[in-house]
């Protein structure tokens, strides 16, 4: 597959902004996506072991995170949107044909995420109060853990056959014979998955340590409990942190050839720190976590740890298309459009920001609360606002389309 | 060496990608419509139940919510990029016309679909948890942002169909194509008709109401939403055909049964009669009753209508320049982009595309057989299958005809000039149109070949 071929796929059309817009928006919301799935991955593992357990603490650790769980699937689902979008803006070539060669898994991708929510919902429906009764049909969750697992490998095939141009003609035309029943996934690297899915074990150890934070805010809470979780936050913490290097470093000496430039370079240094930056910062901070908004922090520095990780991740692609394949994802024709441009920024910016931090807000507030919650007056003028944008966005959606349909 | 940008191809024997792509269009409907309405519905609701200190409608919210948390969110997020990823296979250029001009379009109805997210879990789980007036607030914004869904993604839906303004060609922009008469029409009978099936939905839950009174308030409310929209529904239907340009006009009146426009109007009908029957007597409404109407309305309302909107579109699959096929059709000044059709008439498609082995780029008397099932992969199985199931089964075309000559004239004659209003304009040139000719011929069984009947295996043939 030369470059000319390459840049033929791609659409004629252009792209509405500069690539590296969207380049940057796939790294950021690819970051989110892998945190809520690495996240949901991590509630069902300790689902699993407290649901197994007798010990009462791991039994309440269990009803706990399998809400979060089912919450963490709809996130995780909504928030791969955004890179699904974007990563076919500017790498169409890739994604396409990566997808149209394991077609049948594409659609199997589906089913099988489907199957996998619905036994999770199955789980906790026959569990409602997995803190004091014991646990029914657990080997739903399995099904369900098991099946995410399958999901995400074929996420992980998807996104790994896109960096192997050079095999693509020999698995759709195998010795020269055209078979197109996409029925196979072609290309894969084990050691890549299990970076990315072992990762899992830190990212819900800061998970709990926020949790852990989220309680000591909510009056009459079981101090023992909260005393339980920090020990536990910690050893998690220090075994992911252990994982994630051991399995990152497998994935690095295992890269092929055309990749290996990028095993000594700093995208890999950078995440490195990064990653140990916040394995490490738990521990640095002690007693603090335990002060003010302190104990929320593991997580924010966690999620600009995996930033690093998803930006180093972009690096690997975009340096191995360009230096390998002659594929630059930066020099796509623009048809620059300003309009829904800016409109997509505003949204965001402004009607997401201002939306989204008084819902969050809200529910946050409401958890720390016995009884009814009643906002204050100036959340309160933060949900009028909230509301008046989303009206003000419909008007101007009429009121530019009557105008544009009359013109 | 020049090429036009074909992916590989996906062919399902067994249905064809087609369908595969119908199927969950058709089951994503019903979620997200159900949603979209259930989630104005519940404004309203909620405002009501705080207008007259009714609690027990938040407690009805609540219910209906828990069930569309299954029944819509969860399975209405998977199926919503489920079509999306079996569009990219079944069709990337298709997808991939509609992402590189509404991208956008499509990242802001994903600010929507994030505050979605988090305000069905917050109306859900908040429900006596925070005072009446937050969750009413609550409430509003998850109506508004889940409209604002909507209201997106009808300009691309249209768009699909036909650019919102015939400009659009020239000028190009992202407003020419959005907005048209086709978006407003088609946004007015979405809107009526997602209520329609928020109040179908509705009943499963309403009808396991206990308490006789309050079922009855609220199975009336369902039926006057559910008679109001339907009607409605049924007038923007003809404002929407009358926004369709002159080919969709031609394709509708011909190349649709004829008992389509019987059905739809009976399915309407009965839609009505249903609601008129359970607001005249509340009991009547059971949720298997309603799960029944629910199922019925998918196979008689919207598989016909996705069906119809895949025909209607023919030959294009996106913005009357991309083809079904996957070629690029004609000029589009605005995005400077090309036809691809003059390349293939001076080069042929085995020596153009991307994705053929080196061995078939030329034909030859020994890979002609090979060489015409990769032009039949590529030129027509978006449309035909090339089994003798799934959409409109190649072989069955061509009635068994096994004179590769003839053959060869109707495809050079039919197709290879452009002159069928269905069918993309396919240049073939005379050594391509002679390996497909072969492999179509190749596919019917030959009538000359003796037929065996023995005892043992009775239906052989
Ligand atoms: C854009 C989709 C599309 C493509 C691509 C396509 N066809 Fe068709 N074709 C149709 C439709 C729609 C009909 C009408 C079906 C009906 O009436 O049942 C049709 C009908 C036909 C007929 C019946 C004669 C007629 O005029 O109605 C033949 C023969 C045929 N196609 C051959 C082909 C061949 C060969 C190819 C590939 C070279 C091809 N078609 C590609 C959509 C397509
Ligand atoms: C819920 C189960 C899911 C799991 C476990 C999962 C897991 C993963 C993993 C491990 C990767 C990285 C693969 C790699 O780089 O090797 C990935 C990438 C990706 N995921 Fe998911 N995912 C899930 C659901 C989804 C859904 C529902 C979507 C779409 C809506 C999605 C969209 C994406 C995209 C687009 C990428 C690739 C981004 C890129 O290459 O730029 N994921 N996912």
């Amino acid at each position: 597959m030369d470059a000319a071929m390459l840049y033929a796929l791609r659409d004629p059309a252009g792209v509405p902004s500069h690539p590296i817009i969207f380049l940057v928006l796939g790294v950021l919301t690819w970051a989110l996506h892998i945190a809520a799935v690495q996240v949901m991955l991590g509630a069902s593992a300790l689902t699993l072991y407290g649901a197994f357990s007798t010990e009462a603490h791991w039994r309440r650790l269990a009803a706990a995170m399998i809400t979060t769980a089912k919450v963490a699937v709809s996130v995780a689902i909504v928030l791969g949107v955004a890179p699904l979008l974007f990563v076919q803006v500017i790498y169409d070539p890739f994604w396409y044909t990566s997808n149209v060669l394991s077609a049948r898994w594409v659609i199997g991708f589906i089913a099988i995420l489907i199957l996998a929510y619905l036994a999770m919902y199955a789980f906790y429906y026959r569990n409602h109060s997995l803190a004091t009764q014991p646990t029914r049909n657990a080997w739903q969750m399995v099904v369900s853990l098991v099946l995410m697992l399958v999901v995400g490998w074929i996420m992980h095939v998807l996104s790994y056959q896109m960096l192997l141009p050079e095999q693509w003609m020999s698995w759709y035309a195998p010795n020269g014979v055209i078979d197109a029943g996409g029925q196979s996934l072609h290309g894969y690297s084990i050691t890549r998955f299990a970076f990315f899915i072992l990762l899992s074990v830190a990212v819900v150890a800061a998970w709990l340590f926020a949790y852990r934070r989220y309680l000591m805010g909510r009056p009459g809470e079981d101090a023992g409990y909260i005393a339980w979780l920090g020990p536990l936050a910690h050893k998690l913490m220090l075994a992911g942190g252990v994982l994630a290097v051991a399995s990152g470093a497998a994935w690095l000496v295992t890269l092929p050839e055309k990749m290996a430039w990028f095993a000594t370079s700093g995208w890999v240094w950078a995440s490195v720190i990064a990653l140990l930056a916040a394995a490490f910062f738990p521990r640095l901070m002690g007693s603090k976590l335990d002060q003010g908004l302190w104990g929320y922090a593991p997580f924010a520095v966690g999620a600009v740890a995996l930033i690093v990780v998803a930006a180093a991740r972009e690096a690997l692609r975009f340096v191995t298309l360009l230096d390998v394949h002659g594929y630059d994802a930066l020099d796509y024709k623009i048809n620059l459009d300003w309009y829904s441009t800016s409109l997509f920024f505003i949204t965001f910016a402004v009607l997401g920001g201002v939306v989204l931090g008084y819902l969050l807000t809200v529910a946050w507030k409401a958890g720390q609360t016995k009884g009814v919650y009643t906002p204050s007056p100036a959340l309160t003028r933060l949900g009028n606002v909230s509301i008046g944008l989303l009206v003000l966005w419909i008007v101007q959606y009429f009121a530019i389309g009557f105008y544009v349909w009359a013109r | 060496m020049e090429y036009i940008g074909l992916y590989p191809m996906w062919y399902e024997p067994g249905v064809g990608s087609g369908w595969i792509v119908g199927l969950i269009a058709t089951v994503h409907v019903l979620f997200s419509h159900t949603a979209v309405g259930a989630a104005l519905f519940f404004a309203y609701l909620a405002t009501v139940s705080y207008r007259r200190n009714q609690p027990e409608l938040l407690e009805f919210i609540k219910k209906y919510g828990l069930f569309l948390l299954i029944f819509s969110y969860v399975l209405g997020s998977i199926t919503g990029p489920g079509i999306w990823y079996s569009t990219t296979v079944a069709s990337p250029r298709g997808i991939s016309a509609l992402i590189h001009s509404f991208v956008w379009k499509w990242a802001t109805e994903w600010v929507f679909f994030v505050i979605e997210v988090v305000g069905v879990y917050m109306i859900i789980y908040l429900v006596g948890k925070v005072d009446r007036a937050t969750h009413l607030r609550i409430s509003i914004i998850f109506g508004l942002a889940s409209y604002g869904t909507m209201l997106i993604i009808i300009g691309i839906l249209s768009f699909m169909m036909w650019p919102g303004k015939p400009e659009w060609f020239v000028e190009g922009g992202y407003l020419n194509g959005f907005y048209g008469s086709n978006t407003f029409a088609q946004l007015a009978m979405r809107t009526a008709f997602m209520f329609t099936m928020t109040a179908v939905v509705g009943g499963v839950v309403a009808g396991a109401i206990k308490d006789a009174a309050f079922k009855k308030e609220i199975t009336r409310k369902l039926a006057v939403l559910g008679m109001v929209s339907t009607v409605t529904g049924g007038l923007m239907f003809q404002w929407y055909m009358n926004t369709l340009p002159e080919t969709a006009q031609v394709i509708f009146e011909n190349r649709l049964p004829d008992w389509f426009g019987v059905s739809l109007i009976a399915t309407l009908g009965g839609i009505f009669a249903w609601f008129a029957a359970t607001w005249l007597q509340p009991r009547l409404l059971t949720p298997s009753i309603a799960m029944g109407m629910t199922v019925a309305v998918l196979v008689f309302g919207l598989w016909p209508e996705e069906v119809a909107r895949e025909s209607l579109r023919k030959p294009y699959v996106a913005g009357q320049y991309v083809y079904s096929n996957q070629v690029i059709a004609r000029d589009v000044p605005g995005l400077d982009i090309q036809s691809e059709i003059p390349l293939l008439e001076k080069k042929g498609f085995l020596p153009t595309q991307v994705f053929v082995p080196d061995r078939l780029r030329q034909v030859t008397p020994h890979n002609a057989l090979e060489a015409g099932r990769s032009l039949a992969l590529t030129t027509c199985s978006n449309c035909h299958s090339l089994s003798s199931t799934g959409m409109r089964p190649l072989a069955r075309y061509f009635g068994g005809n096994s004179d590769v000559a003839m053959v060869k004239t109707y495809l050079q004659g039919a197709l290879g000039t452009g002159n069928t209003i269905y069918m993309p304009h396919i240049p073939l040139n005379d050594a391509e149109a002679y390996a497909l000719a072969a492999y179509i011929v190749s596919l019917s069984p030959s009538p000359e070949k003796p037929v065996v009947r023995t005892a043992a295996a009775p239906n052989q043939e």
